[in-house]
Order: C-alpha cells, then sequence, then structure tokens
C-alpha cells in the first residue's frame, strides 16, 4: 500500500539489522486496512499500534531463543543428576554429561542414549525444555512483565482510537447543531409553537 | 547505621564544602543528574525542531488558536520523544549484539581489594583477565539478537516506562484530559 502523506510525516520505526522493513509494513498496513485510519491523530495511533505490535513480536521470539539457547546447559545439569549412581559425586559423572548434552544437538546416536536415559527414570525430551524454563525463569519474568505491559499499551491505543471517533462524531454534531441552529432552520420541537403563533 | 551525632556531623562538614572547584570537577558535577537524556525536551537537539512543527502544524490543520496549537505541539513533541526511545532501544540492542554487552568489563571493588591484599603479602601482582562478553554470544545473527536483549533485560525495561510516559502524554494532550 503507497504511503500516505500523514505517515511520510511520522518518525519511522527504527528496526534491528535482523528485522524486515517489509515484514513491518505489511503488518501496519493490515492494521491500516482493520482500523481505517482518518486523519492524522487515527494514524498517529496505528503507527503506534504497529510499532507496540511489532515489539511483542520481537519479544516472544526472543522469549523462544532464550529457551533454546538455555537447552545445552539444561540438558548437562539433567544428566549430571540422572548419571550420578548413589555415592558419587557431580563433578564425576560431568564430563560424560558435557559430551552427551554437546552431541545430543547433532548425532543421532546421542539422541538415542540421551531419551534412554530419560525414560529409565520415566521422563521425555519435555523434561529438558522444563529445565531449560527454569534456568532461564529470571529473564522469562522479566521478559513476560515488559509483554503485559505492551499488550496493555496496545489495547490502550486500540481504546484511544475509538474514544477519539467517538469524540469527534460528538462534536461533528454538535457542529451540525450549530449549524442549524445559526441558520434558523426550523427544529421539529419548535413546530408546535411556530404553528400557534401563525394562528 | 550512623548515629545522630555522626549524622549531625556530616552535615555540619557539608555545609563547609564549597562543591568541586577544578574544572573537570565541575564539569563532572553539572552531569550528576544526567543518566540518558530521554526525559529532555525533543526540541533541545534542534535537529528535530523543523520536524517538529510540520508535524504540529499537521495536527492542528489551519487553526491559528493559541490553545489547539498548544495541544497540537504537546502531542508531536510526545510522538517525538516515543520515536526518540525507541530508537535508543534498537541502538542498544545492536550494540549489545556487536559487543556483548554494552560496558567494558571492570574490575569490582571486591577483586581489587584481593589482588592489592595477595600483593602486599608479598605475592605477585596478578590481575585476572576480563571475561570476553562476546565470546559467549551466540553465532547466529536471529539469536544474538535474542541474545542481547536478554543482556539488556532492565535497561530496556527502564526504557520501556519512558516510552509508556511519552505515550500518556500524547492521549492527554489528545483527549485534553
Amino acid at each position: 500500500m503507497p504511503r500516505t502523506n500523514e505517515l511520510t510525516l511520522l518518525p519511522k520505526l527504527p528496526l534491528l539489522i535482523t528485522e524486515s522493513a517489509d515484514e513491518f509494513d505489511a503488518l501496519r498496513d493490515a492494521f491500516e486496512q482493520e482500523i481505517k485510519p482518518r486523519g492524522i491523530i487515527e494514524q498517529i495511533y496505528v503507527h503506534d499500534i504497529s510499532a507496540i505490535v511489532w515489539e511483542i513480536l520481537r519479544l516472544r521470539r526472543c522469549k523462544v531463543v532464550i529457551i533454546n539457547l538455555a537447552l545445552r546447559s539444561a540438558l548437562q545439569s539433567l544428566l549430571k543428576q540422572l548419571l550420578r549412581q548413589s555415592g558419587q559425586y557431580e563433578y564425576e559423572v560431568e564430563d560424560e554429561a558435557q559430551t552427551l548434552a554437546q552431541s545430543w544437538f547433532t548425532v543421532q546416536e546421542a539422541k538415542k542414549q540421551v531419551s534412554e536415559i530419560l525414560s529409565r527414570f520415566d521422563l521425555d525430551e519435555s523434561a529438558i525444555e522444563a529445565e531449560a524454563i527454569r534456568r532461564s525463569s529470571a529473564d522469562l519474568e522479566l521478559l513476560d512483565r515488559m509483554l503485559a505491559s505492551l499488550e496493555t499499551r496496545r489495547n490502550k491505543a486500540l481504546g484511544c482510537v475509538a474514544e477519539y471517533r467517538a469524540s469527534l462524531a460528538h462534536q461533528l454534531r454538535e457542529s451540525a447543531d450549530r449549524i442549524i441552529d445559526g441558520k434558523g432552520v426550523l427544529r421539529l420541537e419548535d413546530a408546535p409553537s411556530e404553528r400557534s403563533t401563525a394562528a | 547505621m550512623a548515629s545522630e551525632r555522626q549524622i549531625a556531623a556530616n552535615r555540619r562538614n557539608a555545609r563547609k564544602s564549597i562543591g568541586p572547584r577544578c574544572g573537570a570537577g565541575k564539569k563532572r558535577a553539572s552531569r550528576n543528574a544526567y543518566r540518558h537524556g530521554l526525559t529532555l525536551s525533543v526540541i533541545s537537539t534542534t535537529a528535530v525542531a523543523k520536524q517538529l512543527d510540520k508535524l504540529v502544524r499537521k495536527i492542528a490543520g489551519d487553526s491559528k488558536d493559541a490553545m489547539v496549537l498548544e495541544r497540537a505541539r504537546a502531542i508531536a513533541q510526545a510522538e517525538l520523544d516515543l520515536a526518540r526511545v525507541r530508537r535508543a532501544k534498537v541502538a542498544l540492542i545492536e550494540r549489545a549484539s556487536a559487543f556483548g554487552e554494552l560496558d567494558p568489563p571492570q574490575l569490582t571493588v571486591t577483586q581489587l581489594i584481593r589482588i592489592l591484599n595477595a600483593y602486599d603479602r608479598g605475592g605477585r601482582l596478578i590481575i585476572p583477565k576480563p571475561i570476553d562478553a562476546l565470546a559467549t554470544m551466540p553465532s547466529q545473527e536471529l539469536d544474538r539478537s535474542a541474545e542481547a536483549i536478554r543482556r539488556l533485560l532492565p535497561e530496556l525495561r527502564k526504557l520501556e516506562r519512558y516510552e509508556r510516559r511519552a505515550a500518556a502524554r500524547r492521549d492527554r494532550a489528545i483527549f485534553n484530559r
């Protein structure tokens, strides 16, 4: 969709190197088609909503990556616990756990071996993800707070568009009434008294 | 905790102070309250003054009413403030993505005391090598950005508060609250 005059006046949303300007434009176009902004104020809100949603998507992606990046250390920690025999210290199985955790991502045999170890304790791969989430919980909590705050701001901005439209409609009605009053157009409620005066 | 007498003595001594004396000290003290400059009014940079005027004109339309112009100015200023915070956010993420951190590694006071104590006891002056934050960054671009965001979460939360305040200022101006 070609950019309207109002949009060129609004500051461009800065994007990360890894983000696509076309994808952001597509997102904003989708909001524009849905909200159909009229005037600069509504354009400002659509721009704001698009920017907030873009950041929500960015943080959600980040959340997934944080968990994925914690998988290796999570698996290592889990393996140390599972490989340790009674009377053994964790450091005694550390090397084995480290090697297995590293090769789990690329070597099929290691993947099978880890699955076997997990199944011995009635666990599956979701235990690795759970440990990764546990290890990243402080970061994930902060991210969640930021996401909640952004979602509140997005909802507020959407509410503001509706409120602005309602107040604009109210103003237009008042202006129309003033024009009608000013030009002496006969109002319905005045009609009977006009008639009685004439009689 | 300081006793009443100590507090009183501190206050007495502080009253005797005439503040920084040398040029460098005065310069440093002049920036005591400065942290990031995001609360500065947007026009103070002058570079965006033209953009601000254009936006004010667009919002106010043909109106010459001082009140309308004032509100339009408040809306435009808040909008440009929002843009500035968003630019700062992205710039910080890109920097952390490129260097692995924002500030270069520094010795903590505890580390420094430990090194000096060891030296006093007749040992050699061994300064530990700083941890290379970049070495612990993931190699893929997308993962790097995410890791940079993770490392910057406290800073990003602070910037988010500024963004929220700027948006609230804009809404107040639009609805004349």
